[in-house]
């Protein structure tokens, strides 16, 4: 044993865990995708999966459901965040740390719990979402209520979580910048708009490509409040992949939608970090 | 805009890590570890149920053990249906971690015996085939379809309908003389007018897989369904179009209320008595009795009108099977164990009892308990309702391997209907080629 092969002596137990866990199913899944598997054979398909998928009209449905989360409810949160991380920094807040400590207790709640607990209060007809307000307003069974629902859901969840990844970077920012920006005469919103965005830049990334991979593989909320539906608004990648493998037995197909999906958040990532990555 | 830098590269690397890494929840194996016969009256088996079966299941042990003393026999409460996605997981693991015993549906059964060709053991070596005769019609075929016997029935469900008498009394409705469901419709309106109750419930928007329980009723009494024997699709039939039309007049007259939100909201609507119908199939009734016991004299049973004039009012809608995994060692004892519970009347009549899960054996029909007339429904003789059901002629149905996409595109329909008053037959053709654009199969017109 010499001295140069030690390091990688050390490194053997995580690499090896990684290969026999991580590594081996993925490779194993995308073989997979290129099989088709009929009466217990496996035939070879090339990309016929993948060519299905193209054709899918449900596939395209998810995607769009996917989407329409990615462009509406991802920013939403993200500026509720931004919003949450400034007043949790600020010294006029009294109680800081409970407020923060609030926001993020939902983070730790599990996600099937609080699934249930959402598909519990908007209960049309027994929920106390409709008991409050008055009236029996579908929220789970109406297409759009039901996406509404699960945007709702998913915000209660994660903007708390966001929150505080923002904070700390906002705690890094200098004060000297804000002395700079109040001597030049900039008023809370200018010295917010050209101190505080940009000192967050990172943290937005992160927590942007974050939110993309949470959206993209996202499960057990619609599984859990609206099994995908009303007929299928709410279905999401997530969701097509698991019902396909573990509804429909279509193994070779499902590891087709999963790197579909792992392309698709590989590209939008790329994207995110062009866009928003900036000098670093 | 810059390029990446090495750490932006190492974040986007583990981005796409997590990515792949939902890719990598999805293997299979095809091996089936060798299972084998092990000694016929010697062993320990675990068997894998759900709830009111596997209390009955474990019910039965005490006798079982008398006959059996050497065969330990350990009966888990998987629940459904979480049951089946744990019979999967262990068939795509080539069996490993399944139970000896499986309790398995007719929705499933197909798909499993397709997918996982060795996942269960034929039981034919092990002494099956000499029951061939001894259950309810159609159900051998379901079991055995090749040939091979990859399961042994045990509850044989034909469908009902259960219904308030005491409501339709004061509509002044006589539920025994509807003949088909255009007359129901019709009595529908006369329910709703003087007692504010719906006809019946349907999950609308599709919250559960059984959505359709329903439509598929509908179907199968004008002896059809979404595949015909050859596997073809035949979910645009003329047949599916009526009874999905019929579905759309009831919602659209406002006689359907909404189940959505599955078992609880299902439980609720009895208690609080927001619809009269509960086109239910067999072991049905013991769930009404067993929720609203204070109600007893107000609810009677028959089997459902027919959809045509004239046309069948008797449809095995559903049957549950009892499999030995081909993973299992244990084969013999838990062949054993199968052929006790339900190949043995006594065995059956004692579930029966306990919790009105209809047996598939005939002979066990010959029992009294089916022959007494029951309180609470009014002093009907449920169990020879429902053994009339069984005995007439019912056509076999073929769920084939893609049921779970059928049932899935059906809801989707269905919903369609319900939620957004689209047209029966248009919903139904959309249906019949997404399905054949997923699954590769030919739609029948």
């Amino acid at each position: 044993m010499t001295r140069r092969s030690i390091p990688y002596l050390f490194v053997l137990p995580a690499v090896l865990l990684f290969a026999a866990f991580k590594l081996y199913p993925i490779l194993a899944s995308f073989r997979l995708s290129l099989y088709k598997q009929s009466g217990g054979v496996e035939t070879f398909a090339g990309l016929d999966n993948y060519a299905r998928l193209l054709d899918d009209s449900l596939f395209w449905t998810a995607l769009g459901n996917s989407a329409v989360i990615l462009v509406v409810q991802v920013p939403l949160m993200l500026a509720l965040a931004t919003g949450l991380a400034v007043a949790f920094n600020s010294t006029l807040l009294k109680g800081r740390s409970l407020f923060r400590l609030g926001f993020f207790l939902p983070m730790i709640t599990g996600l099937v719990a609080y699934g249930i607990i959402f598909s519990v209060l908007l209960n049309q007809q027994y929920g106390l979402v409709n008991w409050l307000v008055g009236s029996d307003i579908p929220w789970l069974t109406d297409p759009l209520l039901a996406k509404v629902s699960l945007g709702l859901a998913l915000t209660w969840h994660y903007t708390g979580y966001n929150a505080v990844i923002l904070l700390a970077r906002l705690q890094t920012i200098p004060t000297e910048l804000y002395d700079a920006a109040a001597v030049d005469g900039a008023g809370a919103w200018r010295a917010f708009r050209h101190v505080t965005l940009p000192g967050l830049r990172p943290a937005l990334l992160l927590t942007t490509v974050l939110s993309t991979i949470g959206t993209l593989q996202l499960f057990d909320e619609p599984y859990v409040l609206t099994g995908g539906g009303p007929d299928n608004a709410t279905l999401t990648i997530g969701m097509y992949l698991y019902q396909n493998a573990f509804k429909y037995f279509d193994f070779g197909y499902a590891s087709a939608i999963a790197y579909a999906l792992a392309l698709l958040i590989g590209a939008l990532g790329l994207l995110q970090f062009k866009v928003l990555g900036g000098k670093s | 805009m810059t390029s990446l830098d090495r750490r932006g590269l190492l974040r986007l690397g583990g981005a796409l890590t997590v990515g792949a890494g939902l890719a990598a929840c999805s293997g299979t194996g095809n091996s089936t570890d060798g299972g084998g016969a092990g000694d016929s009256r010697k062993g320990e088996i675990t068997v894998w149920s759900w709830q009111g079966p596997a209390a009955q299941l474990k019910a039965l042990l005490p006798e079982f053990n008398k006959a059996y003393p050497d065969i330990k026999v350990t009966v888990q409460d998987i629940g459904n249906p979480a049951i089946w996605d744990k019979i999967t997981t262990g068939m795509a693991a080539g069996g490993s971690g399944l139970a000896d015993v499986l309790h398995i549906g007719v929705d499933y059964l197909p798909g499993y015996v397709e997918k996982f060709p060795t996942g269960l053991a034929d039981l034919g070596p092990l002494g099956a085939t000499k029951h061939k005769d001894a259950f309810a019609q159609g159900l051998w075929q379901t079991v055995a379809p090749k040939g091979r016997v990859n399961a042994l029935p045990w509850e044989a469900n034909s469908g009902g309908f259960y219904y308030r008498a005491d409501l339709f009394e004061q509509a002044g409705v006589d539920v025994e003389s509807l003949q088909t469901w255009d007359e129901v419709i019709e009595a529908g309106k006369k329910l709703k007018a003087a007692t504010g109750a719906h006809l019946l419930g349907i999950d609308k928007p599709a919250s559960q897989p059984d959505a359709a329980n329903f439509f598929q009723l509908l179907l199968q009494l004008q002896g059809k369904f979404y595949f015909d024997l050859d596997g073809a699709i035949t979910l645009d039939s003329p047949e599916a179009v009526t009874a999905l039309t019929l579905i759309k007049k009831m919602n659209d007259a406002g006689l359907v209320s909404d189940l959505s939100g599955g078992w609880s909201a299902l439980e609720n609507s009895i208690k609080q008595g927001t619809a009269a119908v509960l086109p239910w199939p067999t072991w049905f009734g013991g769930i009404i009795e067993s929720l609203v016991p204070q109600e007893a004299g107000k609810w009677k049973v028959r089997l459902p009108p027919a959809v045509r004039r004239g046309g069948a009012t008797a449809a095995t809608v559903n049957s549950t099977h009892l499999a030995v995994a081909g993973s299992s060692k244990q084969q013999a004892a838990a062949w054993t164990f199968i052929e006790y519970v339900l190949t043995k009347p006594s065995s059956q009549v004692a579930i029966y009892r306990g919790k009105g899960i209809a047996p598939a054996l005939m002979a066990a029909y010959e029992d009294s308990v089916f022959h007494e007339p029951s309180a609470f429904f009014s002093g009907q003789k449920k169990g020879e309702i429902f053994l009339a059901a069984l005995k007439a002629p019912s056509p076999a149905f073929n769920y084939s391997a893609d049921y779970a996409r059928a049932l899935k595109v059906v809801t989707d329909a269905q919903t369609k209907v319900l939620l957004k008053g689209a047209d029966p037959a248009e919903v139904l053709k959309q249906a019949a080629d997404q399905l054949a654009q997923q699954t590769g199969r030919k739609v029948v017109r």
